[in-house]
């Protein structure tokens, strides 16, 4: 009797897992075909019914750093000149029939993205933490309020607060700087931060800090030598959301941008070739820009709940 | 809890500071933080505010009196009498009401699922939370692809034939749903996962002793247990949603056919057709329904906490 | 209150310093030599200029650079630099219908005294003076040189066109030749011919995305071509005219030949269009001239060597005329007001404007609007679309130019494709609905 119940349960044990795996595999397709797509030939994109097996190719990930001017018809380039070529010149000679005129946007687009996101992350831990510290420990009158009034700012609609930004930053000359969009996205990352690093703090005990300050230990020396290094791992969970939101930003970057600050999400989705809408190189562009934030959750796995419910789950 | 403590001995520590005083200083601590807020957020938001009572345009030069010039409430009360703005508010309460629903289920169900013991859970769960930290235009523009009715996967895997998934008004709404589903369920999870650890195990100790069946252990225990957790992100997903921008500029594009969402319309209307004072007035109603969700939405993040 | 005193002071002082700072910090890398910057649309055109001003840097030492934004944001682009007074271009090559908000606004140089001094208004086509320059027209006030002439024009499969087969049946089914079309009406009966969604070929593949320009365009010269008006451009009359009989025949024209379309048109532009022609599916697409070197290519078209191209052809309108006319693409080059660098901008100008420059240009790949070019030899048989090019250059007028023009292309985009792609309602009332909705935005704007 006993055993034959342990052996139903072992069965439903089994069937449940095997449920979980081919429900992560179904929900992992989507992901699976942006890297698919990025190795296919240009000429079997559009192929129906979708080709699965091909023989793979990395002229996909060649265009999207280049950018190149098909030959005008009836032009081509003589057997020698396709020898001297360099090979992935003549491997996007021989595949789309396209010459490489200049080194793609994508690398300075990318580029943009790393700086505007170590810039404003570096800029909210700074000013979040502090902020953090004043409300945990200083006894401020309406301090719940200006905690909600924080808050409400993270919540405001992008597309709404784009409006009046877009005029304030077109009277301070800030639209396309790096500066602009680091103030911009520390501004919305800061409400974030000072709720987050809010918890943490209220956990560290206070006796350390009251011993310093008997020590003769000033407010700025408790902060930096007390608070700061017991915190480092809410720092880390706080930096980590703070990348991802910059890192991922779309509505204040496209219209805020348009070459030197330009990010990617900004950039990616309007890169359609010359010659049809380049799927392959938008793929390949998509996998390489993924790849930091996909890395980056991996790492952070454990303090992701915390992030995302603002601090209030301790988990 | 102990912050009665707290403030006790923070007025000890006051005496110790002689140049400043200590509520100064905590102030000062805070100051970057607010004037950044009050100029990048707030600032902004009174000038949209004021631009809203006006007829405005920032495609032309500004002359005080007539661009912008004040017409009172005109904007708003176009806003509020325009049948077609009302088309836009109930898309938009589509939207969001499907996605969310289809999150909170899809989502509580694959946590309720993981709660199975078993090797590679945790790589399972990592797996699932990946499309969540993807920037949404670029997921949109990957779903965009896999939609095309001529060529792409969708159809294709599902063995649908040639159905427009991005073009027919009657269909594309519910494309960004899955697409919005499918990136944000792993969210609800997460919130999940969080709450059902947070459950203590004695309670269904006791209630496997009691006999008692799946599905009351599951009313009785569960669910009551992770109620806060499950409204706090039901409110998130619901703010999110509403707002929802970068999504189906990725997958359907801002043209007539796609789908009347809010955030879409004040875009064509702001940056299209540079009706900017028109514009802020549906702004600042966007605003003011997403503040009041932002309410409820603190009320349970402070219950949750507890 | 003294709290909120004080808060605000802080706030103000700590705004000003933000903003002084960044000012000190916003002008960067001065130029070792001298460069100017044009701004234009990313496509092959563009890639053309770059290499053709290489010419021009080896003369004057001046180098050129084609700063190119994506289609879909181009417009928006320059729209808010310009009002934001950069000077981060010295040209913009932009699209026809936004000259009047550029001149009205004053961020184009005006050309009138230039275009004369150097006889552009003699060596270049006048219909392309008209459209790509002249604003309002009618007044001889240039502000912009005409840079890359384009309409849209037709690519066929010559194959599936001339196949036997083919051929007799569609003279069984229609009681006449299939061949390139005479008219619209021929045009449909090929499409509904080739039209065949269970073996998965689509009969034609034409514009349905209104996000930008591209419904409006072909809707514009259906309209025309059946015997209606958008509205006089002078007078700003729209009654009568927008919602006459030919332009409601025009219009259920499109609605009928949409239905031929593969599934997934109503957000079709240029790309989707070439797209969906390399992937074999339909017979023949309508697209700008300048996306036509894409279908020759053979390396990424599979059909290049069996592709045709032809103009827009004529039709019998309700009126019973034969009218032919050709939605117009392309872009005049004008100066930037806030160009810090206009002497070099003039003296590109006048460089590109040389005739052979022109016939360079032509025989790169770009779409000349000199007139001396257009008609020779080397021109017409440089490229297989070339001769449809010359013909749509004769037969192409455009949009309204006015100020207002974003707000009328938004407005009919989306009437017309409720009809048309939605299948909502009946073209009088899309039609109608549009008057009255142009006509108050122009009394708005205080035409009358």
């Amino acid at each position: 009797m006993k055993q034959s119940v342990s052996k139903k349960k072992n069965i439903v044990h089994f069937l449940l897992i095997f449920l979980i795996c081919i429900i992560t595999f179904v929900y992992l397709i989507p992901l699976f075909f942006i890297v698919h797509t990025s190795f296919k030939p240009w000429v079997h994109i559009r192929d129906y019914p979708p080709k699965i097996l091909f023989k793979p190719t990395i002229t996909s990930y060649i265009r999207i750093f280049t950018s190149r001017t098909p030959l005008p018809p009836g032009r081509a380039f003589s057997e020698e000149e396709v020898f001297n070529m360099k090979w992935y010149e003549r491997l996007i000679y021989k595949d789309t029939n396209e010459e490489i005129v200049r080194k793609g946007d994508f690398p300075r687009r990318y580029l943009n993205s790393i700086i505007v996101v170590i810039g404003s992350t570096l800029t909210t831990i700074i000013i979040g933490t502090l902020a953090a510290y004043g409300f945990s420990r200083g006894k401020l009158k309406g301090k719940d309020d200006w905690l909600f009034f924080i808050l409400t700012t993270r919540m405001l609609p992008p597309v709404v607060v784009v409006i009046p930004v877009f005029l304030m930053f077109r009277a301070l000359n800030l639209t396309d700087t790096h500066i602009g969009l680091i103030l911009l996205y520390t501004a919305f990352n800061v409400s974030f931060a000072v709720w987050v690093m809010k918890g943490f703090i209220d956990e560290i005990p206070i006796e350390y800090e009251e011993a310093a300050m008997v020590d003769g230990y000033t407010r700025f020396q408790v902060f930096r030598k007390i608070v700061v290094p017991q915190a480092t791992t809410g720092i880390a969970a706080t930096s980590v959301f703070c990348f991802i939101y910059a890192w991922n930003e779309y509505a204040f970057a496209f219209i805020l941008s348009r070459k030197y600050a330009q990010t990617v999400p900004a950039w990616l989705p309007y890169q359609m070739g010359v010659l049809g809408y380049d799927w392959g190189a938008a793929a390949g562009g998509t996998f390489l820009f993924l790849l930091p934030a996909m890395i980056f959750t991996i790492i952070l796995r454990k303090h992701l709940v915390r992030g995302i419910t603002f601090g209030a789950i301790r988990k | 809890m102990s912050s009665r403590l707290k403030e006790n001995q923070g007025s000890d520590m006051e005496a110790h500071y002689h140049s400043m005083s200590d509520k100064t200083l905590m102030r000062l601590f805070i100051l970057p933080t607010l004037v950044l807020l009050i100029s990048i957020n707030v600032f902004p938001l009174f000038w949209s505010l004021f631009l809203s009572f006006t007829k405005y345009t920032a495609k032309m030069t500004n002359i005080w009196g007539k661009n912008p010039e004040m017409i009172g409430i005109a904007n708003y009360a176009r806003v509020l009498t325009d049948p077609e703005m009302w088309v836009k508010f109930i898309t938009t309460a589509k939207y969001v009401i499907m996605s969310v629903a289809g999150e909170m289920i899809l989502g509580f169900g694959f946590a309720l699922l993981l709660q199975t013991k078993f090797k590679g859970r945790g790589f399972i769960t990592t797996l699932l939370i990946l499309p969540m930290t993807m920037s949404p235009v670029i997921v949109g523009l990957r779903w965009r692809l896999f939609y095309e009715p001529n060529w792409g996967m969708f159809n294709f895997l599902l063995g649908l034939g040639r159905i427009d998934w991005i073009s027919d008004p009657s269909r594309n709404l519910y494309s960004i749903v899955i697409a919005d589903v499918w990136m944000w369920t792993p969210f609800v999870m997460l919130l999940s996962l969080a709450g059902l650890s947070a459950v203590p195990k004695y309670l269904y100790e006791a209630a496997e002793i009691d006999r008692a069946s799946w599905w009351f252990k599951f009313t009785r225990i569960t669910l009551p247990m992770v109620y806060p957790i499950l409204m706090l992100a039901l409110i998130f997903r619901t703010i999110e949603a509403f707002k929802i921008f970068d999504l189906p500029m990725g997958i359907t594009g801002r043209g007539a056919m796609a789908p009347p969402l809010l955030s879409m319309h004040l875009y064509n209307v702001s940056f299209v057709t540079w009706n900017t004072s028109f514009g802020s007035s549906i702004g600042y109603i966007m605003l003011i329904m997403v503040l009041a969700i932002t309410l409820i939405f603190v009320k349970y993040l402070n219950k949750a906490k507890q | 209150m003294k709290k909120i005193f004080f808060w605000s002071i802080l706030v103000l002082l700590s705004l000003s310093v933000a903003a002084g700072v960044l000012f000190a910090g916003s002008g960067e890398k001065p130029p070792e030599e001298q460069f100017i910057t044009i701004h234009w649309a990313q496509w092959a055109p563009a890639d053309y200029l770059e290499k053709l001003s290489e010419g021009f840097t080896v003369e004057t030492g001046i180098k050129v650079i084609v700063e190119q934004t994506p289609w879909e944001t181009f417009v928006q682009k320059y729209n808010t630099e310009m009002i934001a007074r950069s000077d981060a271009w010295d040209i913009i090559v932009g699209d026809s219908q936004d000259i009047g908000n550029m001149a009205v606004n004053g961020h184009y140089v005006e050309l009138t005294d230039w275009i004369k001094k150097h006889k552009v208004d003699k060596t270049f086509t006048p219909a392309s003076l008209t459209y790509f320059a002249e604003y309002p027209k009618g007044s001889g006030k240039y502000f912009a040189v005409p840079c890359e002439g384009d309409a849209l024009a037709w690519a066929y499969r010559m194959d599936l066109f001339e196949d036997p087969d083919n051929k007799a049946d569609f003279k069984a089914q229609f009681g006449y030749e299939l061949g390139v079309p005479k008219s619209w009406d021929m045009l449909k009966d090929i499409a509904e011919f080739f039209h065949d969604p269970d073996n998965g070929f689509y009969g034609v593949a034409i514009y349905g995305d209104n996000g930008y320009d591209s419904l409006a365009m072909f809707a514009e010269q259906v309209i025309w071509s059946f015997g209606g008006e958008l509205g006089d451009y002078s007078t700003y009359k729209v009654d009568g005219l927008l919602n006459s009989k030919g332009a409601i025949a025009g219009i259920e024209y499109y609605q009928e030949l949409f239905q031929f379309t593969p599934p997934g048109f109503g957000d079709a532009f240029f790309v989707k269009c070439n797209d969906t022609y390399t992937a074999g599916i339909v017979p023949m697409t309508c697209n700008y001239l300048a996306f036509f070197p894409a279908l020759a290519n053979e390396a990424t078209c599979p059909y290049a060597r069996d592709t045709g191209y032809f103009a827009c052809p004529p039709q019998k309108g309700t009126d019973g005329k034969v009218r032919q006319f050709a939605a117009l693409g392309g872009q005049g080059a004008s100066v930037i007001t806030y160009s810090k660098k206009q002497d070099l901008a003039f003296k590109w100008l006048e460089w590109f404007i040389k005739p052979d420059t022109q016939m360079e240009w032509a025989l790169l790949g770009g779409y000349t609007c000199h007139a001396e070019t257009l008609a020779s030899d080397e021109f017409l048989n440089a490229t297989p679309y070339n001769p449809a090019f010359k013909k749509s250059m004769e037969i192409f007028k455009d949009w309204w130019a006015c100020p207002e023009y974003d707000v009328l292309l938004r407005t009919f985009s989306e009437t017309i494709a409720d009809y048309v792609i939605g299948d909502k309602g009946t073209a009088e009332e899309a039609l109608d609905k549009c008057t009255q909705q142009w006509e108050s935005v122009f009394k708005e704007a205080g035409y009358y």
